[in-house]
């Protein structure tokens, strides 16, 4: 296909709201969405902080769902498919009068979080809510959509790869249109326990909304988050031709693997590195033409150091005079659904022509020395922006958009 | 194995309309013996499990779920009506009704 991959909807469920315009407004405010976790009791835990969705969630979501379906799913399918629908809302597409063998669902997922704190599992359900491939099946269930439906795991990357993957289905030919993002919650004892073993996560308990600090100094681990972010993928001609907004322009994108370490990034960046100069390639755009960066940013030592480097070592002194910036310091890290929130941040930044803010960057590190967005929001003629997202496993991806003209 | 009587069937018949009309947010009298579970009231197969279940508690039912499927692989039941048959057969033969 010769025409443009465009976005025409989009949505997120996080921390910060259950609509993607409660989100942006909170994300534009600078607002943290990290309190003490309610979901159950963590006293027991190092971390017991992080960005949990609003209990009225599950009110919210019986607007969406049917008691039967409710019984088959967990919560965090259940964003899934409520974000997918206010997405889809936000498109304003009908599916009725789309050849549905078209229509594809691909969803980046690490598991649908049938933990411990899940409510109703029982041993006839258990299947139904556990498997990976839930929620993108729940979606195409919900649209009886009949192309490609399947969901992919690359840790904190995985709902970046699924944007890709669904570029590539619309730009080859296979699709018109295909509905991706990602949910994801790891907020439940097992989890953080195994992530504070791995010393990966803040335990700035007394202090929870002032806890996620990427790129400064006393930054001590990401802080977990739940969520869900959809984008409606279409072809430019199909968007031309039912007449829909088009928010941004997805230009394509890199994924790659760093095969170098099951948790830690490549020394110096140079995995992320060759990641970013790939998407810049693939996308056929020159580095000069970038003018905003959402970082995969999540807080940790390594990471905002490594993808500092990097930025540095693709750009060269171009670097300084972009700005970058970190959603996870507002709403944490939401691990298989962060490359999809981030993305929608990132084609909201395109539309509004505002980047929202690294908050708490208080003190910065003096290793650390772009232009992080601290604090405040900004209004910037932004046209042309990357979305990176970085995973355990060597799992990396970026995304490049551009306004749609 | 419990012994069929015409209260047996009333309540059964009585308990299959409400689950399905309590787990598909459907009123009881959008429900008939014709009614197609998947496609009318967008139940799922899942259901009749559950309903099994239910009624192996309510019956004291000494019944294995395999002999259940071998029974439906060879006598599909879709409507609300089939099932409820299905259920009569169980609770009369539980295990026996592979051999039907």
């Amino acid at each position: 296909m010769s025409g443009k991959v465009v976005i025409t909807g989009m949505n997120i469920i996080s921390s910060l709201g259950l609509s993607l315009k409660e989100n942006w407004d909170n994300l534009v405010a600078g607002k943290s969405g990290v309190k003490k976790i309610s979901l159950f009791d963590p006293s027991h835990l190092q971390t017991q902080i992080a960005g949990q969705v609003s209990e009225k969630f599950e009110d919210y979501s019986l607007c969406y769902i049917t008691k039967r379906m409710a019984k088959q799913m967990t919560r965090v399918s259940k964003m899934a498919l409520v974000c997918a629908k206010d997405a889809v809302a936000n498109s304003e597409i009908d599916f009725e009068t789309f050849d549905k063998t078209r229509c594809a669902v691909i969803l980046g997922v690490v598991s649908t979080s049938n933990s411990s704190v899940e409510v109703g599992t029982t041993a006839q359900n258990t299947i139904i809510k556990s498997m990976n491939n839930a929620m993108s099946a729940w979606i195409s269930l919900e649209y009886k959509l009949l192309g490609p439906n399947y969901t992919v795991a690359s840790a904190c990357a995985s709902s970046a790869y699924a944007i890709g993957l669904g570029f590539d289905l619309i730009k080859t030919g296979k699709a018109d249109v295909v509905i991706v993002g990602g949910a994801d919650s790891t907020i439940n004892p097992e989890e953080i326990e195994g992530f504070n073993e791995l010393y990966a996560l803040s335990t700035e308990n007394s202090n929870p909304e002032k806890a996620s600090k990427p790129f400064s100094l006393n930054r001590d681990g990401f802080v977990i988050g739940e969520g869900a972010g959809i984008l409606i993928l279409e072809s430019e001609e199909s968007a031309k031709k039912r007449n829909a907004k088009i928010y941004a322009e997805l230009v394509n994108y890199a994924i790659t693997s760093e095969a170098y370490n099951i948790m830690a990034p490549m020394k110096d960046g140079e995995g992320i590195a060759l990641t970013i100069e790939s998407a810049i390639k693939n996308a056929g755009i020159n580095k000069s033409e970038v003018d905003y960066i959402n970082a995969h940013g999540t807080s940790t030592m390594l990471n905002d150091k490594y993808e500092t480097l990097a930025i540095k070592r693709v750009f060269g002194e171009q670097a300084y005079k972009i700005p970058v910036s970190s959603t996870k310091s507002m709403i944490g890290h939401t691990v298989g659904a962060a490359g999809a929130i981030e993305a929608v941040v990132t084609v909201m930044t395109l539309n509004e022509n505002t980047i929202t803010p690294t908050i708490n960057l208080d003190e910065p590190d003096p290793e650390l020395d772009l232009d992080y967005v601290p604090n405040n929001a900004r209004k910037q003629e932004v046209n042309c922006a990357l979305s990176n997202s970085f995973a355990f496993g060597g799992h990396n991806a970026t995304l490049v958009f551009k306004k749609y003209k | 194995m419990a012994k069929i009587t015409e209260n047996t069937k009333d309540e059964v018949r009585e308990i299959v309309y409400n689950f399905f009309s309590e787990e598909c947010d459907v009123d009881l009298s959008e429900i008939s013996d014709d009614t197609n579970v998947i496609r009318d009231i967008e139940g799922d197969s899942l259901m009749f499990l559950e309903l099994i279940e239910l009624f192996k508690k309510k019956y004291e039912l000494h019944i294995e779920l395999k002999s259940i499927g071998k029974y439906i692989v060879k006598h599909p039941a879709e409507t609300i009506g089939e099932l409820i048959d299905t259920t009569m057969l169980i609770i009369e033969f539980e295990n026996g009704i592979v051999d039907l």
